[in-house]
């Protein structure tokens, strides 16, 4: 999630309101259950909610192919900051809203990145 | 005494078991109705389609399960449906990650961090044959036991269907 979230990690606020309410959007920062391991909380930006028309850039480190495809019923489409070097929807496919969290709103730590979150990258 | 304080005191005692029941009720166990006619005959058997409400199964969830998400072939499971997150559905889990299931038509892989669920009621029953694999942390509970009717106040058994799931 570079270069929004840093390398040596950060302590965000999470507030779980939203999520119940349904007033996601897509630039959102989300946390939700990993499909692949149920365990694991992950981090990563909402780019699409349901019925969206996402375009992605298949595998940037090797090829410009893109790939449109149309969020499924239920599913959301997130993706990390970092293109190069992260694992999303391009890897596990949409993700079930059912598995979101909540949604990041506040970085507490570190200090000199205390506030609101910055909005995507273009 | 005025009124007022009488009020009051109410107010905190009803708040105050508000939070406990919804406490125990997220982390420890709950007890849910059975709707539909999926997972007859374990529950809900009579086919009657006009089920009232007062005559569904109740069953116990427990949460526990919910720490390590760690299930075995032929749990009863409350998750909510991948297609929309504010159903929930009880079926049971009949593959487990890396596990190869046999469905009509062909042999599917369960992902890591996913399960196949499936009615005792194949019939009528809209499970992974129809959305496919589950991802487990959509399941929100376990069940154990049945608590209403009272006649069939039981546990809840483990069952795994033969010769249609191939381990890892």
């Amino acid at each position: 999630m570079l270069p929004t979230l840093g390398i040596t990690g950060n302590v965000l606020l999470m507030e779980r309101i939203s999520t119940r309410t349904g007033k996601l959007r897509p630039g959102d920062v989300v946390f939700f259950r990993s499909p692949e391991n149920p365990r694991r909380v992950v981090c990563k930006r909402l780019v699409g909610m349901e019925g969206d028309q996402v375009t992605y850039v298949v595998d940037p480190k090797n090829s410009d192919k893109c790939n449109t495809i149309v969020v499924p019923k239920g599913h959301v489409w997130v993706e990390g900051d970092n293109i190069y070097n992260t694992k999303d929807s391009r890897n596990f496919g949409a993700v079930p809203y059912g598995l979101v969290e909540g949604k990041a709103f506040w970085t507490l730590l570190p200090r000199r990145d205390f506030g609101s979150l910055a909005p995507k990258p273009k | 005494m005025g009124t007022p304080s009488v009020l009051w005191n109410v107010a905190k005692k009803c708040f105050t078991v508000g939070v406990i029941s919804l406490t125990v009720s997220d982390l420890f166990a709950s007890i849910v109705p059975v709707r539909g006619a999926s997972m007859s005959p374990t529950f809900n058997p009579k086919t009657n389609s006009l089920l009232d409400s007062l005559s569904d199964d109740r069953v116990l969830v427990e949460k526990f399960c919910l720490s390590n998400y760690k299930f075995s072939h032929g749990d009863v499971i409350v998750f909510c449906s991948p297609d929309n997150h504010k159903e929930k559905h009880i079926k049971r889990i009949v593959g487990l990650p890396g596990d190869w299931v046999g469905t009509i038509y062909d042999v599917v892989h369960i992902p890591e961090g996913h399960c196949w669920v499936e009615g005792d009621n194949s019939a009528s029953s809209l499970d992974s044959r129809s959305f496919g694999p589950v991802p487990l942390g959509l399941v929100k509970g376990r069940v154990t036991h049945i608590l209403w009717p009272p006649h069939r106040v039981s546990s809840v058994e483990r069952k795994t269907p033969r010769n249609r799931v191939s381990p890892s």
